[in-house]
């Protein structure tokens, strides 16, 4: 016995005991539990519940507004659709760039494209994470016995989406169908066991792969749940852009006219078109949008008006109409798709940021009265008139091609200037249709992808700081430039498609990158 | 077989007159057995009915109704008188006094409920074998409770509360006097013993906090370095990381930003993780984590290897640092207040931005008539034009938006201690308040902390602790783009309109505002607020019981909540986004979680054979809960979420974390200089999956301490030499919860309803990562002056927690994964010497040096991490280093073009390279390996200079071969791409190209295209040496306090940050090496500027 012990009385032993029972006890019944994190839910969980399929489909359309997280930040800059639109838009010659920046969306200007640049890198994550979404809920789906049409219509938007990001991707990483079909397309990812090391699929294959999957989609959905959303005819939409991308003309007829006689959608008027791109939503004449609440409202930093529109505080407002589109607008002043070209004026004279003339662009602008929001249109009916007249102009029917081209003007404040199924002299049915299509649908991602896919030059040659190297004190308006690189771009320069991001490079040894 | 329980003996007083009925040594063993026994729950009532009972008889029942028991000499009073009483819970006092009133006896009531009867006021007649003596300081004030033990028997005393003991001794006995703190002396006895014990700051036989015990320094088997309070009192900051900086070899302080109450990043022998955390555990009081106040710190222990860092396993790979906080210090009741003030300056570096004048000098370059593909360029500055566009009046308005907006700021400490111990109680009080305002405008931060310690000793053997701290902070925070604007706005623009207010400017103001952005920040901050609030409290209860004399019983326990509160206000004033509706947003935290250790610890001794070991479990868990609120639409001058109007957004999350251990040690030593320790930890943490949960981390560690060795004993050279040497496995899972889970985040929405998004692959074999690491070391003490300490160590962190990169064409950016390695190898030297010692003066010297390599092993594929907002890129690859920057080499300007050069490297099939060429075409630039931010070497060095009571002490902090990204330098030195800049005066050696043939360092502003992305153009040298803190310190004379009636005063001037010495061109080489959001390690970007600091403090005690 030792010496001690027997110095406690029995109570004093019990007590002691109890101290180190205690955290014992504690230690068994308390010990390491699974943590279940409060505001994620498991893969296997969600994909065994409707609500689960319904909360991913929604999130594959989040992922389109969303800022995600991405190479260790959730940076203001990086949305889906920012970099969509600003990739496409600021390479075009329809937005000059008034400010140079060390902002990556510069280089859509310059053509100083790098592998590292972010815009780029994130587009890409982005759009196969919404992939990786809509693969797992296809799989899921497609297990079901006999599913209902509500779950139907969840699978055909899926097809859907996957078809439209895959159609996005090869757009902005590869050279045109038109140029190059059996060039180096994008990773095509249809199903979620695929290895992660892949190859770059063909440009015809990733073409074969969207034009199937928006057919199968459009099969698939028969409860369309308005234009927020997909639909079969969004799906008819898509088929009808990407046969245009491929010059497939019978096909671009077909499925535009069955956009157009599907009686869902009307042309909005030279009274209504104004407010369309704020009341996109609810406006007739929208076929897919992506919905941004109050809440997605990002204010300077990161909406997709920041750029191009500022009431003084909202935005950055560096980037503006060119005066390229202008010119091209010029004839027709009563045009109401002016209404979307907005001159910051003091006093009558429009002002110049570093000696460019500030147009402002407001298609992003004016939901809710609010000048850093819209919910962006992806697909309208009068891209379907233009991309049938386009169709109709090359294969030789210069008649429904005007009649088209003067559906969309009569809508537009220029019923007094229709042309009536005649072509004005030296110009082509196609050379009035890519025009019209250029005006119409300037600063909603068409335009360089038009002129490229057409074989045509962009020609850029007026003052801005795409222009390397160019100062405030060079800019002499009443001249155009010249002798500076980067004026005129011809469709087989490099730089007209983006480097597949480093990231991938690096980590998948099966893909190749762009010259 | 006998055991001995080497504890100090208990005090007894010996100040009270006595008598003894017994021999007086049967006396002694009895009054320690009694000690011993009698414990807690005392009986403070006595209740007693006797009639005619004898007093011996009487003494006899109280002894067995209660806790006393009673000594007195049996003289005939005892038997013969008879009481008659009765009393109901009556105190003892009330009993005593009555039943020996008219007997001439007092009696004296000892800290252990024993009661000695004698006669009153008759002194004690004590037999020629006892010794008197008294035990002080070198102050001369009195130490009470120092351990006064014969040398080779188990007996014993304690000094008392003045500093007295007595002891029963023989002649040629040798009396040992130890106390913490102090040096151990022996002496002989004599009758009269007056002892100065003198102050140990590194002596050996120091007691050092390691994990879960203490151990004497002697019998340390791992590399620790232990810093007292002494050595960091001479900077004033509320971060005990900042006042390391310099201090330990082996580890890297960082002070990445100024503002107020941020907090210094550490890193011990270098990094050894690439997604784990990386901070050393804090350990405090013996509880892994915790809050405390820098100045309640007594010292901070550092655990270097795995040989002490094993103990704390699971959340140890990345050391350890102990703090301990103080105690009640032994005697009197002591108290003291310090009172630091003064004021701090911002230290903008070596980046000096240019004045109104300059900028203008300098934009003419902007003017030269240059077109690349020209032919009839001539050259030559367009003045006309110059002038044209930027009127000479420009170069006199010269706004300095720097130090418009940085400005000196006052800071204040105040701390006020109280402490004190009597035989049952040990109490401490600490009380700091805290105030810096910060340098730059509306930024501050104010803390007050509040420590109580306090422990009841039930017995010598059992205590109890209760240790509460609780702070409160407040500060208000400040937006990074006022910080952008500070830098970059041009000295052309004057920030205040004629009244002297801030002049607001938006997009659509057509006054003349030359810069960039059409920004005024100092309109922004007068119509803006970011202010935060910190409450939190940490309750830590230890029970210690022995059981036998060989075995006890440790549970120390912690409860520990917070809540932290920031918000973001924009009034509807404000210019910019939220103009005309206003903003806030709030964000709320609250943590909360528990701890336990619960061990069994021996310690015995068998012949020269001593073992000591533990036993037993931890567990401990947390909990954090966030909630957040944001809208717009408020009213002019309130800042409150119910007030807001529109745009409402809320969000919240919960998280928790479980972690449970098994704990064990031996410790072994043989004639006290052969060690053994070994230790064996199985940790469970809630981090990962449950089949891969437990991880176990055993250590091994031995040291021989030769110096004790006879050929050694007496060598004068040699006053210590000891050898040590470990191996041990640490691990680590600081990665946070459910990463092994396949998710879908639901915190997202489309078109107002739930979205789930694809958030993270399945991992689901995921576990702990581990650390091997190797150290051996030696400790030299040379003529009792020079103390040096040399480890070498291989750390090898295994299956490293790694976020591995994926395609991002399967939708994810990473996995986490166990694979990869890390190895750090390196040499750490620690150098304390006594330059000149005298009387009335000494110098001292401590120096310290590491060296650290780094290399990432067996990694899968290469990682090339690349930042998001500026693309800068470092690579992950086999035998690579971490945080390898990766991006093409920066060659100069072309001569004939003035164009940017990258070099391109051409490569055969084989990665050969066959041949490197210059270009000016950026996107053809080859991306390379160019250097990593973590130092080769760095250390410290510290002088402390005493002549009498003035003391000065300066400390020197030094890193060398890092290399660091300078991001600003792509807004300051932008060759005029972004005109409306501010630029950053080029510094010697720094020139513009002009004309073919110039050998220039920038390129043409006319031909400068992609000049400023990315590339080693902005990568500098980041070595630089610091001027650290200088001390003056004046200690009042004792004699002229004694007459104020104040033990101490000490009065001093400090500089913090004095100066650096560096070749970096940028905003400051301390750079954070923390990846974050928005951060990544080495990169250096418009911040919060470190400040420099001059104070005035004046410490009383009394």
């Amino acid at each position: 016995m030792p010496i001690a012990l027997k110095y406690y009385t029995m109570n004093r032993i019990n007590t002691l005991l109890l101290w180190i029972a205690l955290p014992l006890l504690l230690s068994i019944t308390g010990c390491v539990k699974d943590v279940n994190p409060s505001d994620a839910i498991t893969t296997a969980n969600l994909t065994t519940t409707s609500d689960g399929l319904i909360n991913a489909v929604n999130g594959a359309y989040a992922l389109l507004k969303d800022h995600v997280e991405f190479a260790g930040s959730t940076d203001e800059n990086n949305m889906y659709l920012r970099q969509y639109f600003q990739c496409a838009d600021f390479a075009s010659d329809d937005i000059v760039c008034g400010q140079t920046t060390t902002d990556p969306l510069f280089y859509s200007f310059s053509l100083g494209h790098t592998a590292t640049q972010t815009n780029m890198r994130y587009f890409w994550y982005i759009s196969y994470k919404i992939i990786n979404d809509v693969n797992t809920v296809i799989e899921a789906v497609e297990k079901l016995s006999n599913p209902d049409a509500a779950s139907r219509q969840l699978l055909g938007e899926c097809y859907f989406l996957r078809a439209l990001t895959h159609f996005s991707l090869v757009k902005f990483y590869a050279m045109p169908y038109t140029t190059a079909p059996s060039g180096a397309g994008i990773i095509l990812r249809t199903s979620s066991t695929d290895p992660a090391l892949k190859a770059r699929s063909s440009v015809q294959e990733v073409y074969q792969s969207v034009i199937g999957d928006a057919e199968k989609g459009a099969a698939l959905m028969n409860a369309p749940r308005g234009a927020m959303y997909a639909s079969k005819e969004a799906a008819w939409a898509l088929l009808s852009r990407a046969f245009l991308y491929e010059d497939n003309k019978d096909s671009t007829i077909y499925y535009s006219s069955q956009v157009i006689n599907s009686g869902r959608f009307t042309l909005s008027t030279a009274a209504s078109y104004p407010s369309l791109f704020a009341n996109a939503a609810a406006a007739p004449e929208t076929i897919f949008c992506v919905a941004f609440t109050t809440t997605e409202d990002y204010g300077k930093f990161g909406s997709i008006a920041s750029m191009i529109y500022s009431n003084g505080n909202s935005g950055w407002g560096e980037e503006y109409a060119s005066q390229s589109l202008r010119d091209t607008m010029s004839a027709h002043p009563e045009d109401v798709r002016w209404s979307y070209i907005v001159p910051n004026t003091v006093g009558g004279v429009v002002q110049k940021k570093n000696g460019i003339e500030m147009y402002y662009i407001s298609k992003f602008s004016g939901q809710g009265g609010s000048p850093t929001l819209s919910s962006p249109i992806l697909f309208r009916l009068a891209e379907m008139y233009l991309n049938r007249a386009e169709a109709e102009a090359k294969a030789g029917q210069t008649g429904p091609a005007l009649s088209d081209v003067d559906m969309i003007r009569t809508n537009r404040g220029l019923a007094g200037s229709l042309y009536n199924g005649q072509t004005p002299s030296g110009q082509t049915a196609l050379d009035v249709v890519l025009k019209e299509r250029r005006i119409e649908l300037a600063f909603e991602g068409h335009r360089s992808f038009d002129v490229y896919r057409n074989k045509l030059s962009m020609n850029r040659t007026y003052w801005g700081y795409h222009l390397p190297g160019l100062k405030e004190s060079d800019i002499d308006l009443s001249v155009q430039p010249s002798g500076y690189a980067n004026m005129i771009i011809s469709p087989d320069n490099p730089k007209i498609i983006y480097y597949i991001p480093i990231d991938e490079i690096e980590t998948n040894s099966l893909c190749t990158q762009n010259n | 077989m006998k055991f001995t329980r080497l504890t100090a003996f208990p005090a007894w007083e010996p100040s009270h007159k006595l008598l003894f009925i017994m021999r007086i040594t049967a006396l002694f063993l009895l009054f320690v057995s009694l000690h011993v026994s009698l414990w807690a729950f005392s009986q403070t009532s006595i209740s007693l009915s006797v009639k005619k009972q004898p007093l011996a008889a009487v003494l006899t029942l109280i002894e067995r109704k209660s806790d006393y028991r009673f000594l007195y000499q049996e003289t005939s009073v005892f038997s013969r008188k008879e009481i008659s009483l009765k009393v109901q819970n009556a105190s003892l006092d009330y009993v005593l006094s009555l039943i020996l009133e008219g007997t001439g006896l007092g009696y004296t009531i000892n800290d252990n409920h024993l009661v000695v009867i004698g006669e009153k006021e008759t002194a004690v007649a004590l037999p020629a074998d006892w010794i008197m003596g008294v035990v002080k300081n070198e102050r001369g004030e009195p130490l009470s409770n120092v351990s006064v033990l014969i040398k080779g028997t188990a007996r014993g005393t304690q000094t008392d509360e003045r500093g007295r003991f007595r002891i029963q001794a023989a002649e040629n006995d040798s009396l040992e006097f130890s106390y913490i703190g102090f040096e151990t002396q022996s002496v002989k006895a004599r009758s009269s013993l007056d002892i100065i014990l003198r102050s140990a700051s590194q002596q050996i036989n120091d007691v050092v906090v390691v994990g879960y015990s203490d151990k004497k320094k002697s019998e340390l088997t791992s590399a620790v370095t232990v810093v007292t309070a002494e050595k960091l009192k001479d900077v004033t900051t509320n971060d005990i990381g900042s006042m390391l900086q310099g201090k330990v070899a082996g580890l890297q302080v960082v002070n990445s930003s100024g503002a107020p109450g941020a907090a210094a990043e550490i890193r011990l022998r270098g990094i050894s993780s690439v997604n784990a955390s990386q901070s050393p555990l804090i350990v405090v009081d013996g509880i892994i984590g915790g809050n405390y106040d820098p100045n309640d710190v007594e010292t901070v222990t550092v655990l270097k290897d795995a040989g002490a860092t094993a103990m704390y396993g699971s959340q140890a790979n990345a050391g350890v640092i102990i703090i301990t906080t103080k105690k009640a210090a032994a005697g009197k009741t002591r108290f003291e207040a310090k009172i630091t003030t003064g004021f701090r300056t911002p230290d903008f570096g070596k980046m000096k931005m240019m004045s109104g004048s300059q900028l203008y000098e300098h934009q003419k370059e902007y003017y030269r008539d240059y077109i690349p593909a020209n032919t009839d360029n001539s050259y030559k500055i367009d003045l006309l034009q110059f002038i044209a566009e930027r009127p000479r009046t420009l170069r006199s308005q010269n706004y300095n938006w720097l130090t418009d907006m940085f400005r000196h700021a006052p800071m204040t400490n105040f701390y006020f201690t109280a402490s004190g111990r009597t035989d049952k109680n040990d109490y401490y009080l600490g009380l700091t308040y805290y105030n810096e305002k910060g340098s730059f405008l509306n930024t501050d931060y104010q803390r007050i902390n509040l420590r109580a310690n306090s422990t009841h000793h039930f017995s010598p053997l059992i205590s109890l602790s209760n240790n509460i701290n609780m702070s409160g902070t407040t500060g208000k925070s400040y937006d990074y783009n006022d910080v952008y604007y500070a830098y970059l706005n041009m000295p052309w623009d004057n920030p205040y309109d004629s009244a002297g207010k801030p002049v607001y400017v938006d997009g659509n103001s057509t006054f003349k505002w030359w810069s960039r952005d059409k920004v005024n920040p100092i309109h922004t901050i007068a119509n803006s607020n970011h202010p935060y609030k910190n409450f939190d409290v940490n309750y830590d209860l230890d029970f210690n019981a022995g059981i036998t004399s060989w075995l006890s019983f440790s549970s120390t326990n912690r409860l520990a909540a917070a809540y932290f509160k920031s918000s973001t206000y924009y009034s509807p004033l404000a210019a910019g986004q939220y103009n005309g509706t206003g903003y806030l947003s709030e964000l709320s935290t609250l943590n909360y979680g528990y701890i336990s250790n619960d061990l069994l610890k021996f310690n015995f001794q068998l012949g020269e054979h001593r073992i000591s070991g533990l036993a037993g479990i931890a567990f401990e868990g947390s909990h954090t809960e966030l909630t957040g609120a944001s809208g717009k639409g408020l009213p002019v001058g309130l800042q409150v979420l119910n007030v807001v109007s529109n745009s409402q957004v809320v969000s919240g999350s919960n998280d928790a974390a479980m972690m449970q251990s098994y704990i064990s040690q031996l410790n072994y030593s043989f004639r006290d200089r052969y060690f053994l320790t070994g230790s064996y930890r199985v940790d469970g943490s809630s981090a990962f999956p449950s089949a891969h949960r437990y991880a176990s981390f055993p250590s091994i560690s031995a040291a021989w301490l030769a110096s004790k060795e006879s050929f050694l004993a007496d060598n004068r050279t040699i006053s210590n030499l000891k050898l040590r040497l470990s191996y041990g496995v640490t691990g680590s899972q600081d990665i946070g919860s459910s990463r092994y889970l396949g998710l879908y985040s639901l915190s997202s929405q489309y078109n107002s309803l739930v979205a789930a998004v694809p958030s993270q692959l399945a991992s689901p074999n995921l576990t702990w990562e581990s650390k091997y690491q190797w150290n051996a070391g030696v400790d030299i003490g040379l003529f009792r002056r020079i103390d040096l300490t040399v480890d070498v160590y291989n750390n090898v962190t295994r299956n490293l927690l790694l976020q591995v990169s994926q395609p991002l064409s399967v939708g994810f950016e990473q996995r986490w994964e166990n694979t990869g390695q890390i190895v750090n190898n390196g040499v750490e030297l620690g150098l304390s010497t006594a330059n000149i010692v005298t009387r009335d003066f000494t110098w001292k010297t401590d120096f310290n040096i590491s060296f650290n390599t780094n290399k990432l092993r067996q990694f899968p594929a290469t990682n090339i991490n690349t930042q998001s907002t500026w693309s800068i890129s470092q690579i992950y690859r086999e035998k690579g280093n971490l945080y390898e920057f990766y991006m093409p080499k920066w060659l100069g300007v072309d001569r004939q073009t003035g164009a940017p050069l990258w070099e391109e490297i051409t490569k055969d099939a084989q990665g050969g390279i066959v041949y490197r060429q210059a270009t000016s075409n950026y996107d053809s630039a080859t991306y390379q390996e160019v250097g990593s931010p973590l130092p080769k070497y760095q250390g410290g060095i510290t002088n402390t200079f005493r002549y009498k009571g003035l003391t000065l002490s300066v400390n020197a902090y030094f890193l060398y071969g890092n290399k660091i990204f300078s991001n600003s330098l792509r807004f300051v030195e932008n060759d005029g791409s972004e005109p409306y800049y501010n630029q950053a005066v080029l510094p010697k050696g720094y020139n513009i190209w002009t004309k073919p043939g110039d050998v220039a360092t920038e390129p043409s502003p006319q031909n400068a295209a992609n000049s400023t992305q990315t590339s080693s153009r902005y990568l500098k040298d980041g070595s630089f040496l610091s001027i650290r803190n200088v001390a003056l310190f004046y200690e009042l004379p004792p004699a002229f306090l004694k007459r104020l009636g104040v033990s101490g005063v000490t009065i001093g001037v400090a500089a913090d940050n004095v100066y650096t010495f560096t070749k970096f061109f940028g905003q400051d080489p301390q750079a954070t090496i923390t990846p974050g959001v928005y951060v990544m390690p080495g990169v250096s970007d418009f911040k919060y500027p470190n400040n420099r600091q001059y104070l005035f403090n004046i410490d009383f005690r009394f």
